[in-house]
């Protein structure tokens, strides 16, 4: 005991050959860092994309055989119907349209604006919300804005990618949403229609504002199967519903229940990534495989360390010192270098990030991949390098 | 050569290998999975189906009603063979009065407005205007200002004031349903006062190569137009995919700063453990310049053979994990591949990113005399 305090005193390793294996675990944490921070941004923003996040209250409408959120056609017709079912605070019908924006890679959301800014509340930081009938109008994101160099009134030359259109909108208004939203135009349903190749009757997506506690997700699908079910019948007092109507008046289609699907929104989204494999355990597992794949980088720089005080550690042996003393002494000095360098790794690795994305390379379709101060990320950093460190040390052979 | 294969016999080369294998393979492996992504991507986009339309507008315009063409083009269009329909058109910002409605509208006063309509595969209500005081309205456009057939309008655009009678409703499905359309010499011929038009809206015939034809009328026309397609599905997905590619990019700066510092620590470890043989190379009279090079090239050795490794493994590696996501998740079909451009460039960054990190301490121990330790 004696003897293992009286070594725990003794700075045999010197701080210099330190600082190179406290560079390589920054550099591996850095590495681990930015790959999680910016996939699961990219999985977060993502999932949150439609109701924000956790927003269980915000309910899609959508068509279930569709293989991405942008392609798939549901009747517009429901969004009337929906709004009349009780607990159902707001609807929201949305088209979304790729297109092609000053030659840069766009999307735009058709939307109806009373309708949708129940559902996300946008703050105009410049000009104004359009009206359903503003044809020629547009809102958009702060973000699209700073990276296409929009200005208020500016005119944009929009060509279609989803069909032979093309138009000219102006900019209304510039919109803030603290979300991948800021990334959009958003413009009048019929706009999106156009732009996207829909009739009337149809449109991509429908957002619902529920009342949980007054209606469940199966009560809203029963409303769409029983839609479905029944004879087509007109609606009643068109014009008159809580769902505000574009000026084309809904046509009622006929729609087959399978083609449809109900699903909080955030889950909608996770189930589109997890068709394509992408779910927050694969995305952290990945992360974790490169900050593996790194290690080895790692493991060459303790045992650099090791052979530069090859000397120190010959000596101590022939003091008294066991080898199981000196590993375990040697990892209770590396333990605050091994927390520093992987906090300073995540810490640069966040600050890379936040330039990264201020310079508009961090995008994926189009949007901005949004990033958070993950703390379990960085308490994933820390575990990984220090049991890594762990078992190079106490695995190491010393003589 | 012979210090170097000394060198290179060391215990700790395989492990110095491997390490930069393993970082080599996470660039290898992120690039060929971006790749299978990006090219499944150009092929979905391929698939849509492309429409006929072309617009001619003027270079600078970066909006339609910015643009300004000179109306005799239009001739110039007729004339090419390979066309099979051209619209020239004038488009206008208009204040309309109505009894119901005060509104901002577009007018587009095109030529061979029964066909332009045909073209747009419109469905019509009333008849086609024919002259200078008849419109066709587009149906969204009549249900927000309350028009019918029959009805009587008054618009002004620059500061003139013209009366219309409008003599159909269309639906397009298109833009168009919110616009006025008038017939070519229309409304005392707002386009004639300056001889220009706005756009030209064309297609080709059935069956005509359209990069040649485009390149013909490239050499007829005027430099000071250019010719946009309507709808471009593969342009937006280059769009896109450069948006991943250059995240990937700025990324990989972060891998190739630890092939950076892996080499440093590589060298250095070469320097702490392979002291002895340096110092008996020194001493045998080996100058500054053989050490550096020896322990230069030891770095580039290593180098090399990780990066070979490195790249074999990460292919292998991607091909292997979306085998094994398919069987956990079928829906999810992947096979990873790399082009010979990634494999050139991964070469280059790796080499000079080993070369970088290894120069100081190779430097350093070339300039210890045999006697002295390195750190």
């Amino acid at each position: 005991m004696t003897s293992s305090i009286k070594i725990l005193r003794f700075k045999y390793l010197k701080r210099q050959r330190l600082l190179t294996l406290a560079l390589i675990i920054t550099a591996a944490s850095l590495l681990f860092s930015i790959t999680a921070l910016s996939l699961l941004g990219f999985y977060k923003g993502f999932t949150a994309y439609l109701g924000g996040e956790g927003g269980e209250d915000i309910i899609a409408v959508y068509n279930s055989k569709s293989r991405t959120p942008y392609t798939g056609s549901v009747p517009a017709y429901l969004a009337y119907r929906l709004a009349s079912v009780k607990g159902v605070v707001a609807t929201s019908p949305e088209v979304m349209a790729p297109c092609l924006i000053n030659d840069q890679a766009a999307f735009l959301r058709g939307i109806v604006p009373e309708s949708f800014t129940k559902l996300n509340p946008l703050k105009i930081v410049r000009g104004s919300m359009f009206n359903l009938s503003d044809f020629g109008s547009a809102m958009v994101g702060e973000r699209i804005a700073k990276r296409l160099g929009l200005n208020l009134n500016d005119r944009l030359l929009l060509i279609g990618v989803l069909a032979d259109r093309y138009m000219e909108l102006w900019v209304k208004g510039i919109f803030a949403s603290n979300s991948i939203m800021d990334d959009e135009v958003l413009a009048p349903l019929h706009v999106g229609q156009w732009l996207r190749g829909m009739d009337y009757g149809s449109i991509t997506i429908i957002r619902l504002k529920v009342d949980r506690s007054t209606v469940s997700l199966s009560e809203v699908f029963e409303k769409v199967a029983s839609e479905a079910a029944q004879p087509i019948q007109p609606i009643p007092g068109q014009g008159k519903s809580a769902a505000q109507e574009p000026v084309m008046p809904w046509t009622i289609r006929r729609f087959s229940i399978e083609d449809i699907g109900v699903e909080e929104a955030s889950k909608y989204m996770k189930g589109y990534m997890e068709r394509y494999g992408v779910t927050r355990e694969a995305l952290v597992t990945l992360s974790a495989a490169v900050f593996l794949f790194s290690s080895s980088t790692i493991v060459i720089a303790l045992k650099t360390v090791l052979s530069q005080h090859k000397d120190e550690l010959s000596l101590l042996r022939a003091l008294g010192a066991s080898k199981r003393l000196l590993k375990v002494d040697m990892l209770i000095k590396l333990l605050p270098w091994t927390f520093t360098a992987s906090a300073a790794g995540f810490l640069i690795a966040s600050a890379i990030l936040g330039v990264i994305q201020g310079l508009g390379y961090m995008q994926v379709l189009s949007h901005t991949v949004p990033f958070w101060l993950d703390p379990s990320i960085a308490a994933l950093n820390f575990i990984l390098a220090f049991t890594l460190v762990s078992v190079s040390v106490l695995g190491s052979g010393i003589e | 050569m012979l210090s170097e294969k000394l060198l290179l016999r060391r215990p700790g080369t395989v492990s110095a290998i491997l390490a930069l294998a393993l970082l080599v393979a996470i660039i290898a492996s992120m690039n060929s999975v971006i790749n299978y992504v990006n090219a499944q991507s150009e092929a979905l986009a391929g698939l849509v189906r492309i429409g006929e339309t072309y617009i001619i507008l003027s270079r600078n315009a970066t909006a339609l009603t910015d643009s300004h063409i000179d109306a005799r083009l239009a001739n110039c269009l007729y004339e090419i063979d390979e066309i099979s329909q051209a619209f020239p058109q004038k488009l206008l910002k208009a204040h309309l009065k109505t009894a119901s409605a005060n509104l901002a509208v577009n007018i587009r006063v095109v030529e061979n407005l029964e066909d332009y309509l045909k073209f747009n595969a419109a469905s019509l209500k009333g008849t086609f205007a024919r002259n200078s005081f008849e419109a066709d309205v587009g149906e969204v456009l009549a249900g927000t200002a309350g028009i019918t057939v029959g009805a009587k309008l008054t618009f002004s655009t620059n500061g003139k004031t013209f009366n219309i009678k409008v003599v159909g409703v269309y639906r397009t499905q298109s833009p168009l349903d919110a616009e006025i359309l008038i017939p070519l010499a229309a409304v005392g011929n707002p386009y004639a006062e300056d001889a220009e038009i706005s756009i030209i809206e064309f297609k080709f015939k059935p069956g005509v190569d359209r990069a040649i034809a485009l390149k013909r009328m490239a050499e007829r026309l005027p430099s000071s137009i250019r010719i946009v397609k309507v709808q471009q599905p593969i342009i937006f997905m280059q769009n896109i995919n450069m948006q991943t590619i250059t995240f990937l990019n700025v990324w990989s700066i972060a891998v190739y700063a630890i092939i950076v510092a892996a080499s440093y620590v590589i060298t250095l470890r070469l320097m702490a453990e392979s002291s002895y043989e340096i110092a008996v190379l020194k001493a045998l009279g080996a100058k500054k310049r053989h050490i550096f090079a020896s322990i230069m090239g030891y770095a580039i050795a290593v180098a090399a053979l990780g990066l070979m490794l490195g790249i074999a493994l990460g292919l292998v590696g991607a091909q292997t994990a979306s085998t094994i996501l398919k069987w956990l998740q079928p829906t999810v079909e992947m096979s990873p591949f790399l082009e010979a451009e990634d494999i050139l460039k991964t070469l280059v960054l790796t080499l000079a990113s080993s070369i970088l990190g290894c120069a100081y301490p190779a430097y350093k121990s070339a300039s210890l005399g045999y006697m002295e330790k390195p750190l």
